[in-house]
């Protein structure tokens, strides 16, 4: 099976499904084996699950432009019965996916053979009850909304509501709100557009519901601001409740400070309390009773500052990385370049560059941390920042609610790493 | 599907491996940001990142389209700012082709913009007069509404550091050393005595790189701008840029660059029209609009309106026919360009023109 560069990963609520998708329009879902007794070491590790192609590419004719069929976020709902449900988004439009599993099946029809073909009644001299005998695991994946024509820009996020049954899903200008079940309208509930496009000066560029708070959100734009809206405040949450802005450092200036600025993803942490930003040189955690800064700046690769020129010749300098908060709120974590990604311990203040590669990732194989070096002492295996493939790009990572299990997509790989043993990350 | 069986922990998939990409750091590092070279660098680049955007696959981005936007204009105020661009210079008909190399061409720079330009193209320029940022010109919006990589393109193709080749062998040719000045891409025009001085928002969505009118099937979808010929063996007196505001700049021709304003009310109602939800049919109009409208362009226009104004036409009309005959083919695609030269279809908005092309 064709493999397509990966373009989004999301864990469910329990951890124990693992979605990926891709730029072929597929989501792969995984599931993590039930720890078996009889070998304690392998705990559960991830298998697939179910593969189902989500969206196709489409033309709109109108406009002469195709749509593209990548995946760009999915979002689990939370499980409320025995099957799985799942939102997945291309640019345009939302479907919702429910992944059920069937393990038995019904034999001993009256008027059918086992093959479905119908008997001969005249062969028929008994009545028997049909009875649910064992069969293979089947994985059944069905349509069942699509959530189209909401969106004339591109979507970004998608956003499930604590409520469970809403959500939201933004685009470069604007947000709206759908109810789970109705497909046929939604909720405009940010427009940032202004009456003349030339007054544009930035867009959304994610956006996320609150965890506990159903009318409380949060999106980022690109100008590296944050709004947090409250719906109950008015129907169209324009009048931000909360602007989180961080002053621009005037002595960083350059050309590309805008592009840098611009956040690409937002996270709330679990508690509810913080949000996590990541731009393109640093993550940041925000309180979200503080506006005027946020309390926390981590530099993920501060070396390429005097590259920007380059990189925005090359296009990284628009590339967007995710970042991520574990279970407990303590680390955060995002990509880098050169299938790096990396990881801010909160308390201890201690980060740590790992790397994503096939030969780190055996079984078992403990990751190095890696360094980057930018002049001075060089150690052994560190890298130069000029060596560094700006090709391999880590944009997407997740980690699960509750271990220290990571999911790395590195372009085309998915790298799932376990934490054993009591790191001192925690 | 069945579950399959089990996977090594780690990794799953692999599809090979994809070319190392490493900092392409030589041709940018050598520039500062500050230096006028910087700057009419990352122009360059910018031109042509819109331009690409136009054919990228799922339509234009909007949020990538305003950051380079903004990248643009912060290089245009040091531009702006740069007291002597009367050093850059219009191209040498004769000069040889610059090689590809960004580097070397980052290199060259100082051959070819240390030369003045040639007095008679001083003189062609308009007085310098302020102009707003965005004037409540008709085109302006307009053009923001529309197509942004129109007015770019051209300008775009041959900045992609050596990816267009066609193209941008064909302004080389042409441009000789000013080519060379804009980092191997063979930039738009320098016709640096414009962009200091003139004023953006007047001038028309011009921002074709300069070129022979040979070569202007390289440069596609330039409405109304023709690669301007080397300043010696162009009358002076036509300045490259639609004077909108000005219409007296004109020397030699009217403001056939411009869209007139009378066209923009073709537009405008359509572009400004309320979204309203459902409604297919409308909606997907309204969409339509909409997805035009990606506001940078009109920035764009103005920042870039005046200097890379290369667009000329100031040539006269049997020389511009014959370039419009060489470039039938292209120009089936490209009506754009054909819109300069028919009168008729001067008036329309470029911007449309390129939007029903496309």
């Amino acid at each position: 099976m064709f493999a397509d560069i990966i373009s989004t990963v999301e864990f469910n609520h329990t951890g124990e499904l693992l979605a990926t998708g891709d730029k072929g329009g597929r989501v792969v879902i995984f599931q993590r084996e039930p720890e078996s007794k009889n070998a304690p070491h392998s705990q559960g590790e991830y298998d697939v699950y179910s593969t189902f192609q989500s969206h196709e590419p489409e033309f709109d004719y109108l406009k002469s432009l195709e749509i593209e069929e990548k995946i760009n976020k999915i979002k689990w709902l939370p499980q409320q019965n025995a099957a799985h449900s799942l939102l997945s988004t291309n640019d345009k439009t939302i479907k919702l996916w429910k992944i059920t599993e069937r393990d038995k099946r019904p034999e001993g029809y009256n008027l059918k053979d086992e093959e479905g073909k119908l008997k001969d009644l005249s062969t028929v001299t008994s009545l028997q009850v049909p009875v649910l005998k064992p069969m293979d695991l089947m994985v059944e994946v069905s349509p069942r909304r699509v959530f189209a024509n909401g969106h004339t820009y591109h979507i970004n996020s998608i956003s499930v509501n604590s409520d469970c049954e809403t959500y939201m899903s933004a685009d470069d200008l604007r947000i709206n709100l759908w109810h789970l079940a109705i497909t046929d309208r939604s909720f405009n509930i940010v427009d940032i557009k202004p009456a003349n496009m030339e007054d544009l000066t930035e867009v959304i560029t994610a956006s996320e519901f609150h965890p506990h708070h159903c009318n409380l959100f949060v999106y980022s734009s690109s100008k590296g601001s944050l709004r947090l809206c409250d719906m109950r405040a008015a129907a169209l949450c324009d009048k931000h409740s909360k602007l989180f802005e961080e002053p621009e450092d005037p002595s960083n200036r350059s050309f590309f400070s805008e592009i840098i600025s611009s956040v690409s993803d937002v996270k709330f942490s679990h508690s509810g309390r913080y949000m996590l930003t990541r731009d393109y040189l640093t993550v940041k955690v925000w309180d979200l009773n503080m506006e005027a800064r946020p309390i926390e700046t981590y530099q993920v690769h501060d070396y390429l500052r005097s590259k920007l020129c380059s990189l925005y010749e090359n296009d990284c300098i628009f590339d967007k990385f995710e970042c991520a908060w574990n279970g407990s709120d303590s680390v955060i974590m995002t990509g880098a370049y050169n299938n790096f990604f990396r990881m801010f311990d909160r308390n201890t203040k201690r980060d740590v560059t790992l790397e994503a590669s096939r030969e780190s990732s055996k079984p078992r194989a403990v990751l190095k941390p890696r360094r980057v070096c930018v002049g001075g002492k060089r150690r052994r295996d560190d890298i130069s920042v000029d060596s560094l493939d700006f090709t391999k790009k880590i944009l997407h990572t997740a980690w699960h609610p509750a271990e220290n299990i990571i999911a790395i997509a590195a372009t085309n790989n998915l790298y799932i790493f376990q934490d054993k043993v009591n790191s001192d990350m925690h | 599907a069945r579950r399959q069986s089990r996977f090594s922990s780690g990794v799953f998939t692999d599809r090979g491996s994809t070319p190392r990409g490493e900092l392409v750091g030589t041709s940018c590092s050598r520039l500062s940001f500050g230096t006028w070279a910087g700057a009419h660098r990352i122009v360059s680049i910018s031109l042509g990142k819109i331009y690409n955007s136009r054919v990228q696959r799922g339509g234009i981005k909007l949020h990538k389209n305003l950051l380079v936007s903004l990248v643009l204009r912060s290089a245009r105020q040091v531009y702006l700012s740069d007291p002597c661009p009367g050093l850059y210079l219009a191209g040498h008909p004769g000069a040889p082709a610059p090689p590809q190399q960004p580097e070397e061409s980052a290199a060259g720079p100082p051959a070819g913009w240390g030369e003045p330009p040639p007095p008679a193209g001083r003189a062609a320029w308009p007085e310098p007069e302020p102009q707003p940022e965005r004037p409540a010109v008709p085109e302006v919006p307009r053009a923001g509404d529309s197509e942004p990589a129109a007015t770019v393109t051209a300008a775009g193709d041959t900045l992609q550091g050596g990816e267009a080749e066609a193209p941008e062998a064909a302004w080389r040719r042409v441009e000789g050393p000013r080519e060379t000045a804009v980092g191997g891409a063979g930039g738009p025009a320098e016709v640096s005595g414009v962009f200091p001085e003139g004023p953006e928002a007047a001038r028309g969505p011009c921002g074709c790189p300069p070129g022979d009118e040979d070569n202007l099937s390289a440069a596609p979808r330039v409405d109304g701008c023709r690669a301007p010929r080397p300043a010696a063996a162009e009358p002076p007196a036509s300045p490259p840029v639609c004077a909108r505001k000005r219409g007296a700049g004109w020397v030699g021709g009217g403001p056939a660059d411009c869209p007139a304003p009378g066209s923009t009310p073709l537009k405008k109602p359509r572009r400004n029209s309320e979204e309203q939800p459902g409604g297919a049919a409308a909606a997907a109009e309204e969409e339509q609009e909409e997805e035009m409208e990606t506001g940078n362009v009109a920035n764009l226009i103005s920042i870039f309106g005046s200097s890379f104004s290369g667009l000329l036409r100031k040539s006269p009309g049997g020389g511009r026919e014959e370039a419009e005959g060489e470039e039938s083919g292209p120009e089936a695609a490209e009506p754009g360009q054909i819109c300069c030269d028919k009168p008729v279809l001067r008036d329309i908005n470029p911007w449309s023109t390129a939007i029903v092309a496309f």
